[in-house]
C-alpha cells in the first residue's frame, strides 16, 4: 500500500480527483479484507473511488488510516465522513509545507551552487537527495501516523511538529532568497559580469517582484520575449 | 537518433514524475533541463536553460486544481533544442530565445496536461452511478499512468524538435548583441527570484533574513 501510494495521483481527473488513485493504494488491504467475495470487494473499490483530494506526499496517511477503519469493520458512512474531513487539512498542510516551504527551499539552495559554478552533477544530485530525505521521510511518518492512530489522525496532525518546520523553513527561504539575489543581478547565471546599468535595472526588478509576487510572472515573461522579438526583427529593419 | 530517442525516454520520465508518479522532483527544470542536455552530451548547457526555467517555475504551486504550465517537459525541450541549435548565432542570443521558447512550450505541456485530465475522467470517473470495480480499477489507473508517459515523451520530443529547428532559424538573426541578451535574462530572473519573497512571508515580516542572506550573497560575490 505504502508503495502504490506514491502513484496516487496516477489517474488524477477533475471529477473525482485522486479518489480513483485511493482505491488503487486501498487494493491490497481490501483484497486481503474481502478477498473471497467480490461484492464486498467491488462495492468498497467503488466507495473509494469517489471523490477525494490530500497533498500526495501525505496521501499515505489516509491510505493508512483507511485500511485501519475497513480492518476494523467500521461503517461506511463513518468511513465517508473520515475522508471528507481529513481531505482538507491533508491538502492545506502539504500545500504550505512542501509546495510552499521544503521544495522553494531545496530549489534555491540548487540555484545558488548553480550561480557559485559548482559542478552540475554535484548540483542535481544534492537536490535530489535533499529533497527525496526530506520526502520519503515525511511519507513514512504520514503512512506510520496513519496505520497506528487510525480515526485520530486529525487530532495528531494539529498537535504535530509541523507549524513550527513551514516556519522554520520560511525563515531559511527568505535568507537563501536574498542570498541568490545579488549573485543573479550581476550576470551569474550566464557567468559574465553585467555593467553597472543592468545590475541596477536587475535591482529594480528585484524590489517589483518582491512587492508583487506572483503576479510578476506574465509581465516579465512578455517582456522577455518582446525584447526577444525585438533583437530579431531589428536585423531586418536595420 | 540515439540522442532523440533519449529526449523523448527522459520527457515520458519527467511528465510522469510530474504529478502521477513518483514526484521525486526529476521533473523539475534544473533536473529536467540537465537531462534534456544530457541527451546530447552536454549536461552544463542543459543546466542554465533548466535554472533559467526553475527561477519563473519557483512561484507556480500546483495547489488543487489549478491550472499551470508544465515546467518539467518545456525545460527538457528548451534544453535540447539550445543545445542542437549550437553553433547558429551567439549563445547568449540563442539561450534567451530558448528560454522565451521554453516558457512558451511549457504553455502548450500545461494544456496537454487539462487534456489528460479530462480523459482520465472518462476512463476512471466517467459513470458515478456504475463505477468500475475493483480489476477495473486498477487495469484503468495505470491505464492512465501509460497515457501520461507516452504525453510526456511526445510532448519533450515535438518541443525539442520544433525548438531546435526555430533556435537554427531565427538565432543568426539577434541583433543586440550577447551583453543585452545576458542583461535581459539577468533582469527577468532577479525579478522572478524576488517573486518568491511572498511565498516565504513577505518583506515586512522576514525582512532581517531577507536583508542577512543580500548581504551573504553581496559578500559571495568578492569571493567568486
Amino acid at each position: 500500500m505504502f508503495l502504490r501510494s506514491f502513484a496516487i495521483q496516477g489517474s488524477w481527473n477533475y471529477r473525482t480527483l485522486l479518489g480513483a488513485g485511493l482505491a488503487f493504494a486501498l487494493l491490497p488491504a481490501l483484497r486481503r479484507l474481502y478477498g473471497n467475495d467480490s461484492a464486498r470487494l467491488d462495492a468498497a473499490v467503488r466507495r473509494h473511488s469517489g471523490i477525494f483530494n490530500s497533498h500526495p506526499y501525505l496521501s499515505p496517511m489516509a491510505v493508512g488510516a483507511l485500511a485501519e477503519l475497513e480492518e476494523e469493520g467500521e461503517d461506511a458512512a463513518v468511513i465517508e465522513r473520515f475522508k471528507a474531513a481529513i481531505r482538507g487539512s491533508l491538502g492545506t498542510l502539504g500545500d504550505r509545507l512542501i509546495w510552499a516551504g521544503w521544495r522553494p527551499v531545496c530549489l534555491l539552495f540548487a540555484i545558488a551552487l548553480v550561480l557559485l559554478q559548482v559542478r552540475w552533477w554535484v548540483v542535481v544530485a544534492v537536490f535530489l537527495v535533499v529533497y527525496n530525505a526530506g520526502h520519503l521521510l515525511l511519507r513514512i511518518w504520514a503512512y506510520h501516523l496513519g496505520l497506528t492512530r487510525g480515526r485520530g489522525v486529525g487530532e495528531q496532525l494539529r498537535r504535530s511538529w509541523v507549524p513550527q518546520l513551514q516556519r522554520i523553513m520560511s525563515v531559511v527561504g527568505a535568507f537563501l532568497l536574498g542570498l541568490v539575489l545579488p549573485l543573479l543581478a550581476t550576470g551569474h547565471l550566464t557567468g559574465h559580469r553585467l555593467a553597472l546599468p543592468w545590475v541596477v535595472v536587475a535591482a529594480l526588478a528585484a524590489v517589483l517582484g518582491a512587492r508583487f509576487g506572483e503576479s510578476v510572472r506574465r509581465p516579465i515573461g512578455l517582456a522577455l520575449a518582446g525584447f526577444a522579438l525585438v533583437g530579431l526583427l531589428l536585423k531586418l529593419v536595420i | 537518433m540515439i540522442s532523440w530517442v533519449t529526449v523523448a525516454i527522459v520527457g515520458a520520465l519527467v511528465g510522469l514524475d510530474s504529478t502521477a508518479f513518483p514526484q521525486a522532483m526529476f521533473s523539475r527544470p534544473l533536473v529536467a533541463g540537465t537531462l534534456g542536455g544530457l541527451a546530447f552530451g552536454r549536461p552544463l548547457e542543459g543546466l542554465i536553460v533548466g535554472t533559467a526555467l526553475e527561477i519563473f517555475a519557483l512561484i507556480i504551486l500546483p495547489v488543487g486544481a489549478a491550472r499551470y504550465p508544465e515546467a518539467g517537459t518545456g525545460a527538457v525541450a528548451a534544453a535540447a533544442a539550445w543545445v542542437e541549435a549550437a553553433g547558429h548565432g551567439p549563445a547568449t542570443a540563442l539561450l534567451l530565445l530558448a528560454v522565451v521558447f521554453g516558457l512558451a512550450w511549457e504553455r502548450i505541456a500545461g494544456f496537454s496536461v487539462i487534456l489528460l485530465r479530462r480523459e482520465n475522467e472518462r476512463l476512471v470517473a466517467r459513470d458515478a452511478r456504475e463505477p468500475p470495480g475493483a480489476g477495473d480499477v486498477e487495469r484503468r489507473h495505470l491505464g492512465a499512468m501509460a497515457i501520461d508517459l507516452l504525453r510526456g515523451a511526445l510532448i519533450a520530443l515535438v518541443g525539442a524538435l520544433v525548438g531546435g529547428l526555430l533556435l537554427r532559424v531565427l538565432g543568426p538573426f539577434w541583433h543586440l548583441g550577447a551583453p543585452t541578451a545576458e542583461g535581459l535574462l539577468a533582469i527577468a530572473a532577479t525579478g522572478m527570484v524576488a517573486a518568491a519573497l511572498p511565498l516565504f512571508g513577505g518583506f515586512r515580516d522576514r525582512r532581517v533574513v531577507f536583508v542577512a542572506g543580500l548581504l551573504c550573497g553581496s559578500l559571495l560575490l568578492l569571493l567568486v
